[in-house]
């Protein structure tokens, strides 16, 4: 299928913004903190011929030390907080969360002894993609407006050196 | 005739009723669960009688501490006896070592369950594995890889070789079951579609013919035609991407890509025809919510089926692919049985079970089902059953749709009483009994096929495999962490 001419226009703004920031290397890293497996059937997909992150400049990985984006699915079980706390403190600054699906917005369980309901309340958010599930092309997007939101990150977090602050007057 | 026949038992009459029936040939241990009535707690035993068409329960009331250790006769209820244990406090015997389930170590004692909570909870989170020698245990999870759902699984392994296996999947219990009671029809099926997404047609429509057999409602044959193709889209989507699945973990990138451009071909398909891509919303009381586009269907799937026959051909020509699948993760005719299995899994080894043939319902009353059947039980035969069986779906999608498709509901109205519902979901059959008060659900029992095939995982992955084996017998599986914790 020839992909239409948003998609293109999509592509091109995520690849040039991915480039400018991380030199075509945004490593991204996905955790499903209780989703129904849906959410995570339309992530494995980003990589198929159809899609193809790759090409954005765009990587999954295992490694949370590699990864600068966290992809998480699920309600945010209680049950699962603490895997989830290791997995975020263990990606390097600065990083980012994106929230896929309904899920995560608190759409699908309200708050109860099972689940946060919504994972803000665990996890700081930079994107919600809403959809049960959001297709591929609704993720790409999300990934899209995650890079902007990681470009203000960057320049908060102020890349000088020790150094040139101490020669600063 | 297909059915499902009551028996009530005494307590002292279990053990033996459990004997007679797991020493019968041609009977199958289904399900097992507690449901609380009138402040009693009752047990409910599922066997299915293939051969004959029916599922017989058997009911008995719970006193005291419990009842006799059926495991120890019929092996495929060790899970749903430590599910007993965790949710209504009551053990199989005194002294039986048990696993934990859904309940996370140092959970207070007021955890939300089912009934009460037992008077103690199980000291080890699974019972004990021996582990000694040049063996040591090696933790994986619970997040694992990229699009991957949360499992933690322990491998006792001696460097290479696989000793032992066990999976802990508490930190995906949503409560699913818990959630159901006192909902009402419409909303139990918007949770029971995301139960376990992937079978959110064939769970579904198991909780569906429970309620309409309840209130006595049956949909229009052309719209229950509808279901059918919803049914055997999913099948068709599912085992597409397990191959893709396959293809990823055996690391052939080529087959891989070739297998998602199918899978992303049907589910356009699903979207084209019923509006959404994995078919959720499709069903609804009394019927379905959507018409399908039959066009879209006779003019998509006869290209798509045609670019998997050619996929399917290619990788059975590629020898580095068939040389990892075959004496791969083995599960025995003879183990099969015993842990009753279902599906394809079940199919693949020497099982001659589809519930859509054996205990037809709806449109498969009218069409005949070629259930694919393999002996050898390896990653090779599990794959050579979905395949045949995307076949047999695409031809089944394809006949009903040329037979009229309707939409539409009829009123269910709310009704009192409970009842059994199957489906032959993807990953087998799937089993919801259902227990209605005045059109709210007073105890939904939600058994997808995950929950009987992930029971022969263990033995799967022990036999004779190595490290590397797990990925490819896991696709091979294709089961969802989802429709086990629940």
């Amino acid at each position: 299928m020839i992909p239409d001419r948003h998609e293109e226009r999509l592509s091109a703004k995520l690849r040039d913004a991915t480039h400018r920031l991380f030199g075509r290397s945004l490593h991204v890293r996905t955790v499903d903190t209780g989703s129904c497996a849906v959410c995570e059937s339309e992530i494995r997909l980003l990589t198929a011929p159809h899609y193809d992150l790759h090409r954005l400049g765009l990587f999954f990985t295992p490694s949370p030390r590699h990864a600068d984006l966290l992809l998480v699915t699920g309600p945010a079980i209680r049950a699962f907080d603490r895997a989830l706390e290791k997995t975020y403190d263990a990606m390097p600054e600065p990083k980012l969360v994106v929230a896929v699906g309904t899920c995560p917005m608190g759409g699908i369980y309200q708050e109860d002894e099972f689940v946060h309901g919504q994972l803000e309340r665990v996890l700081p958010i930079d994107v919600f993609v809403p959809g049960c599930p959001p297709s591929p092309l609704a993720l790409i997007q999300g990934l899209l407006v995650a890079v902007g939101r990681l470009a203000e990150k960057v320049g908060a977090e102020g890349f000088t050196t020790l150094d040139e602050q101490e020669e600063a007057p | 005739m297909t059915g499902t026949s009551d028996l009530l038992l005494v307590s002292v009459d279990v053990e033996s009723h459990v004997c007679a029936m797991a020493q019968t040939p041609g009977v199958r241990f289904a399900d097992f669960f507690g449901s609380v009535e009138d402040g009693q707690l009752v047990i409910r035993l599922v066997w299915a009688l293939d051969a004959e068409h029916e599922y017989r329960v058997a009911r008995w009331p719970a006193r005291g501490t419990g009842y006799p250790p059926l495991s120890e006769v019929t092996p495929a209820a060790f899970v749903e006896e430590c599910e007993i244990y965790e949710q209504f406090g009551v053990s199989p015997g005194k002294g039986k070592a048990l696993n934990r389930l859904v309940i996370p170590p140092g959970a207070e004692h007021a955890f939300p369950r089912l009934g009460e909570a037992p008077a103690r909870e199980h000291p080890l989170p699974h019972a004990s594995h021996y582990v000694s020698g040049d063996a040591f245990e090696f933790p994986f999870g619970p997040v694992r890889g990229v699009g991957q759902e949360s499992m933690y699984l322990g491998l006792v392994t001696s460097g290479e070789e696989l000793i032992d296996l066990y999976l802990l999947q508490w930190h995906k219990h949503r409560g699913i079951e818990r959630r159901l009671g006192g909902e009402e029809v419409a909303r139990a099926l918007f949770v029971i579609e995301r139960a376990e997404g992937l079978s959110a047609v064939g769970n579904s429509w198991a909780f569906l013919r429970a309620v309409e057999e309840i209130a006595e409602v049956t949909p229009h044959p052309a719209v229950d035609r509808s279901r059918g193709v919803a049914l055997e889209l999913e099948r068709l989507y599912n085992h597409a991407a397990a191959i893709a699945a396959l293809c990823q973990s055996t690391g052939l990138a080529v087959g891989q890509a070739q297998a998602e451009i199918v899978l992303e071909q049907l589910l356009r398909l699903n979207a084209a025809v019923f509006g959404h891509r994995y078919l959720f919303g499709v069903l609804a009381p009394g019927g379905t919510s959507r018409a399908a586009d039959a066009d879209a269907l006779v003019t998509s799937l006869p290209p798509t089926m045609d670019t998997l026959r050619r996929l399917v051909d290619a990788l059975w020509a590629t020898n580095s692919f068939v040389d990892r699948l075959e004496s791969c993760g083995i599960v025995t005719p003879a183990e099969a049985a015993r842990l009753g299995l279902v599906g394809p899994v079940a199919r693949a080894s020497g099982q001659d079970i589809d519930t859509r043939r054996d205990h037809a319902f709806g449109p498969y009353a009218e069409v005949a089902v070629e259930v694919p059947v393999r002996a050898t039980g390896d990653v090779m035969a599990r794959m050579s059953v979905m395949v045949a069986e995307m076949e047999e779906s695409a031809r089944l999608a394809l006949d009903l749709a040329g037979a009229g498709l309707g939409a539409g509901t009829v009123e269910v109205p709310p009704a009192t009483g409970s009842a059994l519902g199957w489906c032959e979901s993807p990953r087998g059959e799937s089993l919801l009994w259902v227990d209605l008060d005045g059109g709210r659900i007073r105890r939904a029992r939600v058994r997808p096929g995950s929950v009987r095939n992930w029971r022969a995982f263990d033995d799967a992955a022990r036999s004779r495999n190595v490290f590397t084996d797990i990925p490819i017998i896991e696709a091979s599986f294709w089961l969802t962490v989802a429709g086990l914790a629940r």
